[in-house]
């Protein structure tokens, strides 16, 4: 063990006398938090909306204002052209044109049949999906509430509630999720090129003809960056809880024992990349490839897993991001226990295990 | 005035506050093999990466082939040879590769090449080990290969920087035979190295200490002059010299 | 006319060490596989299928005519839960539902009386995006529901027309993105670590000592790069365009054309980060850092009309944000210099000024 303590002594004077690397390890998961608290809003709004209103009734008046005080739209950055509606969406300073047509406020009444026409730039579907079922809503409401139907104390009334995040943040949303991609990215990229680097520099086989077993190498070069992906995690908790207010309702001694099993399932993959690659490129290649790109983006983490195909969905039961998210945001946005989390953790005790095995296997193949 | 391969006066180079090269200068004729002794540390790593232009100095001056280190330091380069300590061609190029990349920076391209390429391989035995990667070779022929891509463009002056590191003495006995054929040919060569039987191959040497230099001469008569046995005991008692003083 | 050997056996090198590796050649051609089967299939924001819990106390032919209104349409999958209410915290825990529709005793009486008939909808907002958009619905179906049932039928209507993505797909908008991403993720990464590897290998200083000259250097080590770029830009648009049949509307020489600007930022940043560090570990650290910043502020993921006005600001530092809109536009609008002069103009001036600004930083001799 004497040896294996040595091991991590020059591995963490490693780190300590690489300033500038350890400033943006500290860095990059601090600048990612606020990138994500602030900028990655993932509700669409603002949809820039040109309006043309032939009707120019106080009904299509009183319509136009609802789109606009809805929140999901904003106006547009050029009027709409008469003779070219089409032009202001090719300019891109708009996303959606709607056409109020005359007899807007007739048909309101009942009078007649009546099409709302919107012309929307499918360039980014997800905005224009959105600017679609946002004006349906707008427009249902609307009718909803005119005169002779709801208004007089009669029919549905729906009363909504949110649990465990009432004002809907995003960042309560992304920062358990942030938390999983940054410790993916410390621990497994950062130890699969560290590995690789000593084989590349040949200063590997100069480790491994010291007395320790190849365990103990591996062992030694991997405790450090546990500490750097914990000291990042605890880093972006901090700044989500205390600057975000995103809760931490449940157990955080339950999060740091979960958030070390990751650690080590990140570190098995980190390894058996390591012993994959011969140079700090291929490493960093594949540790891309096989740990971050998965975690960001079959995890759940941005897009939600029940909308894949079933490929994909059997893929993400893989990959160990998945679980460690699920557990996160249980325990910190709704309080939830081992009673509850017990299947996820299960997973990802199991997942981990599986790696663990098979990076010390292969790893004892290539050194041997 | 006498046409000279390296002149250096004053040469200098700190990093921060300590001086790795404190003000030394020299002269080099043409047609010496020129050992630069010193202990490890001394500086002269430092010095000749000063002379071969990959090191801005502090201060001082100095010519290698008559262009001024300072300023000239790119025209420089086409006249000189480098074969740093430090084995630098690509470990996952096989030594012909290495060569063809070499050849062709130094202007060398087609039939002339190959010829070349072909007349080292002769030259320094090289058939066998020329067409696996240099990564996997043992340290002698890595070495070997390192001096073909040194001299592949016939420099009028070499820089080996402890060429034959790690060497077993058979091999270092063969490469300085090769040395001494080049400089037969005309080749000024600039030898750092800590092996005092090399050193006597030498025609003069120079022994550095803390960034300084400290004696210059032909081997014999340094050792005569201090009425020693050999030049590994005028060597000790030197540094050790200079040790108490410093 | 040496240069051109010079820069020409650089090249070859560098090609011959990246064939080489078997591995490497594996993981460059993976990658926008990987990238583009993954985005294209996973990426769908929309929000449907909202698995919803149904407690229906009532249980009158109103009260179940309301639940089939809400499960009509896809967006909410309605299943009628047995147990009491009680257990609803626990179906959110275990993400069993995230959505409850709640609906009281005497529902369909109220509404059979003209009163007001109270109902409850209950959504777990863990994720904020698909909670704001449930509740929409829910109100718009209530809303529907209240107007049909006054005897109004829905005689207003919206026509939408969809222009340049008819069929609203996602892997349209993703695959230009992707793109972009890839050609600046590869040519800044390769780059920098390509070159402080011979600096960390001790090759350099071989190569140095000859009489390379800076720019054929910075050729001869850039190129490989720039070719690969290509080859993946190329390998993901046919990936895109094969298999996810995306059309392509504008001009080819024009993209290609304004990527090869482009990716004078991208391996000018690579050479600057090479600069920079001394160490593969560094540059690859340097590299991520800006990658990071450069695609969460592209408007890749997250359109930049969502961001706070200072960091929309931001967004102008970001080389990637501009050229994004020129491939999104030339590929999906067949837009041309007319409309995206404005973008063209900012990144040839960010190429000029990083790759010069490298060029710079970039010496021979070490001081």
């Amino acid at each position: 063990m004497g040896n294996v303590r040595f091991i991590i002594l020059k591995e963490i004077r490693h780190i300590l006398r690489d300033p500038r690397s350890l400033f943006i390890a500290i860095l990059m998961p601090i600048m990612m938090t606020f990138l994500y608290g602030y900028a990655i809003n993932l509700d669409i709004k603002n949809i820039r909306l040109a309006v043309l209103d032939y009707d120019q009734t106080s009904a299509s008046r009183e319509l136009v204002g609802r789109f606009y005080h809805s929140g999901y739209f904003a106006a547009s950055l050029a009027p709409a052209d008469m003779a070219d509606p089409e032009a202001v969406l090719k300019r891109g300073d708009a996303h959606a044109v709607m056409i109020i047509r005359g007899g807007f406020a007739e048909a309101l009444r009942g009078a007649a049949p009546y099409q709302l026409g919107l012309l929307l730039d499918g360039a980014d579907a997800n905005m224009s999906a959105a600017a679609a079922s946002y004006s349906n809503v707008i427009i249902q409401r609307y009718l909803g509430e005119s005169p002779g139907v709801g208004a007089a104390g009669r029919g549905v009334a729906l009363s909504q509630r949110v649990l465990y995040n009432p004002d809907l943040k995003s960042s309560h949303f992304l920062v358990p999720g942030l938390i999983a991609i940054i410790l993916m990215m410390i621990s497994a990229l950062l130890t699969s090129v560290t590995i690789a680097r000593e084989k590349e520099t040949g200063t590997m086989e100069q480790l491994l003809t010291a007395p320790v077993g190849p365990f103990q190498v591996i062992l030694g070069k991997v405790i450090p960056y546990v500490g750097l992906a914990l000291l990042d995690g605890v880093l972006v908790l901090s700044v989500g809880v205390l600057h975000f207010g995103v809760p931490l309702i449940g157990s955080s001694l339950l999060l740091l024992f979960f958030g070390l099993i990751y650690i080590i399932a990140a570190l098995s993959l980190g390894v058996l990349i390591s012993t994959l690659a011969r140079t700090q490129q291929v490493a960093m290649m594949a540790a891309l490839v096989a740990t971050v790109l998965p975690s960001v983006m079959l995890s759940g983490f941005i897009f939600e897993i029940r909308n894949m195909p079933a490929l994909l969905r059997f893929i993400t039961m893989l990959v160990p991001a998945r679980y460690f998210l699920l557990i996160m945001r249980g325990v910190m946005l709704k309080g939830s226990g081992l009673a509850v989390l017990w299947p996820q953790a299960a997973a990802l005790v199991a997942l981990t295990t599986l790696l663990l095995v098979a990076a010390v296997k292969r790893f004892r193949i290539r050194i041997g | 005035m006498m046409d000279y391969a390296v002149v250096i006066d004053g040469l200098s180079k700190k990093f921060g506050a300590f001086a790795a090269v404190d003000g030394i200068s020299l002269k080099v004729e043409y047609g010496e093999i020129f050992g630069f002794l010193g202990a490890n540390g001394a500086g002269k790593t430092t010095a000749i990466r000063m002379l071969c232009g990959l090191l801005q100095p502090t201060s001082g001056t100095g010519t290698v082939n008559g262009f001024d280190i300072n300023r000239e330091y790119e025209k420089i380069k086409p006249s000189i040879g480098y074969m740093s300590q430090k084995f630098s061609l690509y470990g996952d190029l096989t030594g012909r590769e290495n060569l063809q990349f070499y050849g062709t920076v130094y202007g060398l391209r087609g039939g002339r090449l190959k010829g070349r390429i072909a007349e080292l391989v002769d030259g320094l035995s090289l058939d066998e080990f020329i067409d696996r990667p240099t990564g996997a070779l043992p340290v002698g022929w890595r070495q070997r290969i390192a001096l073909a891509a040194a001299i592949l463009h016939r420099p009028r002056i070499v820089f080996l920087d402890e060429p034959t590191g790690g060497v077993d003495p058979v091999f270092r006995r063969r490469f300085w035979e090769i040395l001494y054929r080049l400089a037969d040919d005309g080749t000024n060569l600039f030898v750092t190295t800590h092996y005092m039987d090399e050193a006597e191959f030498c025609s003069r040497i120079s022994i550095m200490h803390r960034g300084k230099i400290v004696v210059v001469g032909r081997p014999r008569e340094l050792v005569a002059s201090r009425g020693l046995r050999n030049l590994q005991e005028t060597f000790i008692s030197l540094i050790s010299e200079q040790g108490t003083d410093g | 006319m040496r240069h051109m050997w010079t820069v020409l056996a650089l090249v070859t090198k560098e090609f011959r060490q990246v064939f080489r590796d078997r591995n490497m050649l594996r993981l460059i051609f993976l990658m926008p596989f990987l990238q583009l089967v993954i985005l294209g299939y996973a990426v769908d924001t929309d929000v449907r299928r909202i698995h919803t819990a149904v407690y229906d106390f009532d249980r009158s032919r109103l009260s179940r005519e309301f639940v089939r209104s809400m499960s009509a349409g896809d967006y909410f999958l309605m299943s009628t839960s047995d147990r009491s209410v009680l257990d609803l915290d626990e179906n959110f825990q275990t993400n069993r539902f995230n959505a409850a529709l709640v609906i009281p005793r005497d529902f369909g009486r109220n509404l059979e009386n003209g009163n007001l008939a109270p109902a409850s909808l209950i959504v777990d907002g863990s994720n904020a995006n698909s909670a704001g958009i449930a509740m929409g619905y829910a109100g718009m179906i209530a809303a529907q529901f209240n107007r049909q049932a006054a005897g109004l039928a829905p005689s207003i209507s919206i026509r939408q027309k969809l222009l340049y993505n008819s069929e609203a797909e996602s892997v349209y908008y993703m695959v230009p993105g992707i793109v972009a991403v890839l050609l600046t993720m590869i040519t800044v990464m390769l780059t920098s670590m390509a070159i402080v590897r011979e600096r960390e290998m001790g090759t350099l200083e071989q190569v140095m000592v000859t009489p390379i000259s800076t720019p054929a250097f910075i050729l001869g080590k850039t190129i490989p790069f720039a070719v690969l770029g290509f080859v993946e830009m190329s390998l993901a648009l046919a990936v895109g365009i094969l298999w996810f049949g995306i059309p392509f509307a504008g001009s080819w020489p024009l993209l290609y054309g304004l990527s090869l600007v482009y990716l004078f930022t991208t391996l000018g940043m690579g050479i600057f980060v090479s600069t920079i560090t001394s160490t593969q570990q560094q540059a690859m650290f340097f590299a991520w850092f800006f990658i990071i910043f450069a695609i969460m502020t592209s408007g890749f993921f997250a359109p930049i009309e969502n961001m706070p006005p200072v960091v929309q600001h931001m967004t102008y530092a970001n080389p990637l944000r501009f050229f994004m809109r020129i491939v999104r536009g030339i590929m999906m609008k067949g837009a041309g210099v007319n409309t995206l002069y404005r973008d063209i103009a900012a990144m040839v001036l960010y190429s000029a000024a990083i790759f010069s600004l490298a060029l710079m930083r970039f010496s021979k001799r070490h001081r």
